[in-house]
């Protein structure tokens, strides 16, 4: 059984690290919490549920849901965060949940307001044992995170975007200086962003077999718990939290009972790390 | 020292260059010109517009009116990231390391433009010799070592591109006295060695002994300019910024 809750538990939290990946990444580069990151996670959902009943192929809806949700994001920062960038950080903020409002109304509009299923019929079944049930869609969640995420590691440590990455995020002046063209970093950093989330809604839309306007509610007040634990900005701080976040929830439900919904949990769990490390669990004192 | 040819070409040339932050003006028709193989020193308290002359050269601040040449070639509204690979290298005010990058990661960063990979190695060995130092400490992270290391970071990853024109904002604020005189030998020992500097510094005694011309920049205009030793004579800089 506690094996079983803590699989459980893994697949949710890499799922909740992969949504704050998006806004993690932003914050990393331009310091704004970038909250319509969720909305792209409901974007993501719809368009690989259009593109699946069009096409019938899980990866190609997949991934061109994700490229789609990632030039999307590409274009908003183009259009709305780079002309705020110099303005007090609340502008951008407040600009992004406007931007998130406006993302859900438009899908309500466009796609109509009830929710929809979305059963995916994936190529190989799950695993049965007596006390342990992996079903598919839980090993697909598991293995697309997992290759996310290596694939994000790679490019960020071993690579020379990477490096240009990290050095914008740190002094975004002085890598300009440096011959980085800023510009298309933070393009690149939108493009991984929201597609990202993107990833991540496709699948909690298999896992729940639901897709519907407001789906990115949860996660934008859930992702900003990852980042903050994380460490703000801090990408291995995120998929660290996003794993605690999701394992604990799923053990606290499962075995404790709480006297709060589930969703309240990742709350209780920052506060409580916050109150001992103020800067997150992998985030640096300033 | 190395030979200045009669006909020096200029590098660097700003003409009539204005700039603003937000509304109050911070530079009134700054006209200067740095030769190849010269030192040229820009003098000034603080406030002065130093720090402000130094952005409007790398694009960090487009000057709103007048223009900026480097090599002949008009820089005015272009982006800062064209001019590593023009040739230019930047000291920042205050260092500005990548904290969180190693020493080495942050010497990569300042080659970032260097196409040929052989030249990155080179310019990097290049640096650790002139450094040893960093080399011992290539793995570190730079938020890690002290100011004085970090000074001397800036400057060898400003030279990984063997720069036509090294640009240094204040080399001595914030150090050691020690440190200062150290980091002025180091430039000096630059100059030397053929490279073309403009260093913007508080400490005009310091600059003036190294430098072989110089400005003086008083609430964001060029008031004064000449040889180094016609601005230790001059009574006016004497008074203001050399102290009697």
């Amino acid at each position: 059984m506690i094996l079983q809750q803590l699989i459980n538990g893994i697949v949710i939290g890499s799922v909740y690290a992969l949504i704050a990946m998006g806004a993690t990444l932003v914050y990393g580069i331009l310091k704004v919490l970038d909250i319509a990151n969720a909305g792209a996670y409901a974007i993501g959902a719809y368009a690989g549920l259009f593109l699946y009943q069009a096409t019938g192929s899980l990866p190609v809806a997949f991934l061109g849901a994700v490229l789609f949700t990632g030039l999307f994001g590409v274009l908003v920062q183009r259009v709305l965060y780079v002309p705020l960038l110099d303005k007090p950080p609340l502008v951008p903020l407040i600009c992004s949940i406007g931007l998130f409002i406006f993302i859900q109304d438009l899908i309500r509009l466009l796609a109509g307001p009830h929710i929809r299923a979305f059963e995916a019929q994936l190529p190989f079944r799950g695993i049965e044992l007596p006390y342990l049930s992996v079903n598919a869609i839980w090993i697909a969640i598991m293995a697309t995170t997992a290759v996310l995420l290596v694939f994000l590691w790679y490019m960020l440590n071993r690579t020379k975007l990477g490096l240009a990455w990290k050095s914008t995020a740190q002094d975004l002046e002085i890598a300009k200086a440096m011959g980085v063209n800023v510009d298309r970093v933070v393009a690149f950093n939108f493009l991984l962003g929201y597609g990202f989330a993107a990833a991540a809604g496709i699948m909690i839309g298999m896992l729940y077999n639901s897709v519907f306007p407001t789906m990115g509610d949860m996660p934008a007040y859930k992702m900003l718990a990852i980042i903050v634990l994380g460490g703000l900005g801090n990408p291995l701080g995120t998929v660290v939290a996003g794993l605690l976040i999701g394992v604990v929830e799923t053990l606290v439900a499962g075995y404790v009972g709480f006297f709060l919904p589930r969703d309240a949990i990742a709350f209780v769990v920052l506060i409580v790390i916050l109150l001992v490390r103020p800067q997150g669990l992998l985030g640096q004192r300033t | 020292m190395r030979l200045i040819s009669g006909r020096m070409r200029k590098v660097l040339k700003l003409e009539h260059v204005d700039a603003f932050y937000d509304r109050s003006q911070a530079l009134d028709d700054v006209s200067i010109e740095v030769r190849e193989g010269e030192f040229v020193t820009i003098l000034g308290a603080n406030g002065a517009g130093k720090t402000t002359i130094m952005k409007c050269i790398m694009g960090l601040l487009p000057p709103r009116n007048g223009r900026i040449l480097f090599g002949g070639e008009d820089l005015t509204g272009r982006p800062a990231w064209v001019r590593t690979e023009m040739g230019m290298g930047y000291v920042p005010e205050g260092r500005r390391v990548f904290p969180d990058l190693t020493v080495e990661e942050n010497l990569r960063m300042g080659g970032y433009n260097l196409k040929d990979h052989r030249a990155l190695r080179r310019n990097l060995e290049w640096a650790y010799e002139l450094f040893p130092r960093l080399k011992e400490r290539r793995k570190q992270l730079a938020r890690t070592m002290s100011g004085g290391e970090q000074q001397m970071l800036a400057i060898a990853r400003a030279l990984m591109i063997e720069p036509r024109l090294l640009l240094i904002d204040e080399i001595s604020t914030g150090l050691m006295p020690i440190l200062v005189n150290h980091s002025f030998n180091v430039i000096k020992d630059l100059h030397q060695r053929g490279i073309t500097i403009l260093l913007v510094e508080q400490n005009a005694n310091k600059a003036l002994k190294v430098a072989d011309r110089g400005y003086v920049l008083e609430i964001g205009r060029i008031t004064l300019q000449g040889t180094s030793r016609e601005l230790r004579d001059n009574e006016e800089v004497v008074k203001a910024y050399l102290g009697s």
